[in-house]
């Protein structure tokens, strides 16, 4: 069904002992409660067919979920369910692991939040996961008053936000997009995962009416994402690239790649670059991981990041 | 702005009707009036062992935005007038779902097919043109494309896929051949598969991103990939005084741009950049056509754009 990848170790160079990478000042921290700090540009990477236990490896290289998710937290979860078509939505053992590691790490209560449509988290069996794992699924109206205006300091195209308010009853995110094609800018991971939590009016915004063709309204939506990224910090990044449409995205059908990688850690930029390299691509081809880099959000260079993998 | 239309196949919005009146014309634009999607769909023993489940969708317009949402500029660019989808169920409780898209022209139809399409996978004799790659199915027909997908890359599941696509062939009207554009890129050597018809920017940054609107208005395009590695576009401005506009302003931003640089400056019949990622891209003139050709050396850029002259 899909090409395999092989054993490709991405650039797993011992960068300098004690490196630690400024990366913002919070940018790397949990994003509304107390979540303990890790180091900002370790990457973390579980390989294997089985896709919970790569999951499950990749936290654990990280320090383990505990070091995330305080004890009593509400958790928010953010799974990409965009399409239900093969390759293109995060794939439910992912969603389980996570669910049942924040709950061993004494998460009170662990929520997915979505103004997408029921039957597209049931399409996708993310919902039979929740239902089965005792969490909670929170879809809300594409209603407005629903949405919470968030200023963006530093915002350079969108200056404000509009967040579901729902999210500001939890105490931390874990982002948990899937990398995948984009017809419009190629790429999507972690930092373009965020939109699911914007507004969708906010992030019409972000679209210009040549927003995938001319030059300039490109760069408009990239650096909005940019922005929004300044906005909603993650505590946690848990991406899926185990098995990816690497054309026809981000809806698909497309060609299957199956690197079999579940990608996790703080420093989105670094993350993503990492994800992009999977299928072929520049990091620096891709604007919102070039400017997310230039402006603070995280590590572009893959040699001055730790890497931490692990083949199940 | 991005307005949801889901219909129930009875309703039919004024400017969708529009717009499959100027896309169908005359008589035939009663018979698109009168004939919903779902007429289309294969029902009952048509795809033996193969039942539909559930009721089916549709969109059209600006709806297409709801129900591929990120995805559904291309299909605009090419022209799009409606979608019907629907899930069909094997008794062995195998999955797929059909999706049947009237585009506003036979090229649109192709051009969509051509961008969906891998060049990787099985072409298979259904509609005007098919690939069947692991686990989806993609066919045109006239003004038609269907794409069909299944969850899985079973035995059965592919059959039912090539089973209900049949299925679907036997009811679309219409046919018609790829676009005549097509025919003018030199056949020796052309990797079957690798032609992509495009209509405007985002099919062109697909294939290769100039980074630029300036000089890209073109009204059709087609690449075609060879078997040394290089690679041929034709874009088709319309007529010679538009491609020499047109060119005018796309190589000025080219010997502007930080990401190409000029090759050679003495006059000559081609002009040849190299692009960041070190490939050759050479450029030439025909009538109404700019002709491209980019490949890891000056020589074969230079002479792809020759044999297309």
């Amino acid at each position: 069904m899909a090409r395999k990848i092989g054993r490709r170790e991405f650039f797993r160079t011992s960068a300098q002992a004690g490196l630690t990478l400024a990366l913002g000042t919070g940018l790397a921290t949990a994003s509304r409660a107390a979540a303990p700090k890790v180091k900002a540009s370790i990457v973390a990477v579980g390989t294997g067919g089985d896709y919970e236990q790569a999951a499950m490896k990749a936290v654990s290289l990280l320090g383990g979920m505990k070091k995330f998710v305080p004890k009593n937290a509400r958790v928010a979860l953010l799974p990409n369910v965009q399409s239900r078509h093969p390759g293109s939505f995060t794939k439910p053992q992912i969603l389980r692991a996570v669910i049942r590691m924040c709950k061993k790490a004494g998460a009170k209560e662990v929520n997915c939040l979505s103004w997408q449509t029921v039957k597209q988290w049931e399409d996708t069996g993310l919902k039979a996961v929740i239902d089965a794992e005792g969490a909670g699924l929170k879809i809300f109206e594409k209603d407005e008053a629903l949405f919470k205006p968030v200023p963006i300091p530093g915002g350079q195209a969108l200056k404000e936000a509009r967040i579901l308010a729902e999210f500001y009853s939890h105490d931390l995110l874990i982002n948990m997009p899937i990398t995948k094609d984009h017809a419009g800018n190629k790429f999507t991971g972690t930092m373009k995962n965020l939109m699911g939590l914007n507004s969708p009016v906010n992030n019409r915004t972000f679209h210009r009416p040549n927003w995938k063709t001319d030059p300039n309204d490109v760069a408009h939506l990239e650096q909005s994402i940019v922005d929004l990224n300044k906005a909603v910090k993650p505590a946690l990044n848990i991406v899926d690239a185990t098995e990816i449409i690497v054309t026809n995205g981000p809806f698909g059908p497309g060609q299957l790649m199956r690197p079999e990688k579940v990608v996790a850690g703080t420093d989105r930029v670094a993350i993503d670059a990492y994800c992009a390299g999977l299928w072929g691509l520049d990091p620096k081809d891709v604007i919102q991981i070039k400017k997310g880099a230039e402006q603070g959000l995280g590590q572009m260079d893959l040699t001055r990041v730790r890497f931490r993998e692990d083949f199940a | 702005m991005l307005r949801a239309s889901m219909r129930d196949g009875r309703a039919f919005a004024p400017a969708a009707f529009l717009a499959l009146v100027l896309a169908c014309g005359g008589a035939a634009a009663a018979a698109c009036q009168e004939r919903p999607l779902r007429a289309y769909l294969p029902g009952g023993t048509a795809a033996s062992g193969w039942a539909k489940d559930g009721e089916p969708q549709e969109y059209e317009g600006e709806g297409l935005y709801t129900y591929i949402d990120g995805g559904a500029e291309i299909y605009q660019e090419y022209g799009f007038a409606r979608v019907v989808i629907q899930d069909y169920k094997s008794a062995a409780g195998k999955s797929a779902s059909l999706e049947i898209f009237e585009m506003s022209t036979p090229a649109a139809a192709f051009g969509m097919f051509s961008f969906k399409r891998s060049g990787g996978g099985k072409a298979v004799q259904l509609g005007s043109g098919a690939e069947l790659e692991s686990y989806y199915l993609n066919f045109w027909k006239g003004r038609f494309l269907v794409t069909l997908t299944g969850f899985d890359d079973a035995q059965e599941t592919v059959s039912g896929l090539l089973a209900i696509g049949a299925a679907v062939a036997a009811k679309l009207p219409g046919d018609g051949p790829e676009p005549a554009l097509v025919g003018t890129l030199p056949a020796e050597g052309l990797k079957p598969g690798s032609v992509k018809y495009i209509r405007g920017l985002l099919g062109l940054n697909n294939i290769y991103p100039f980074s630029t609107a300036r000089g890209l208005g073109f009204a059709e395009g087609v690449r075609g990939l060879y078997e040394d590695g290089t690679t041929l576009l034709l874009l088709d401005y319309g007529s010679a005084g538009s491609r020499r506009e047109a060119w005018s302003e796309l190589r000025a931003f080219l010997e502007g741009s930080e990401r190409f640089v000029r090759v050679g400056m003495e006059p000559t019949e081609h002009v040849l950049f190299q692009d960041g990622k070190g490939r050759f891209v050479a450029f030439g003139e025909a009538g109404s056509r700019l002709i491209v050709g980019v490949a890891s050396s000056a020589t074969a850029a230079l002479l792809i754009v020759g044999r297309a002259q």
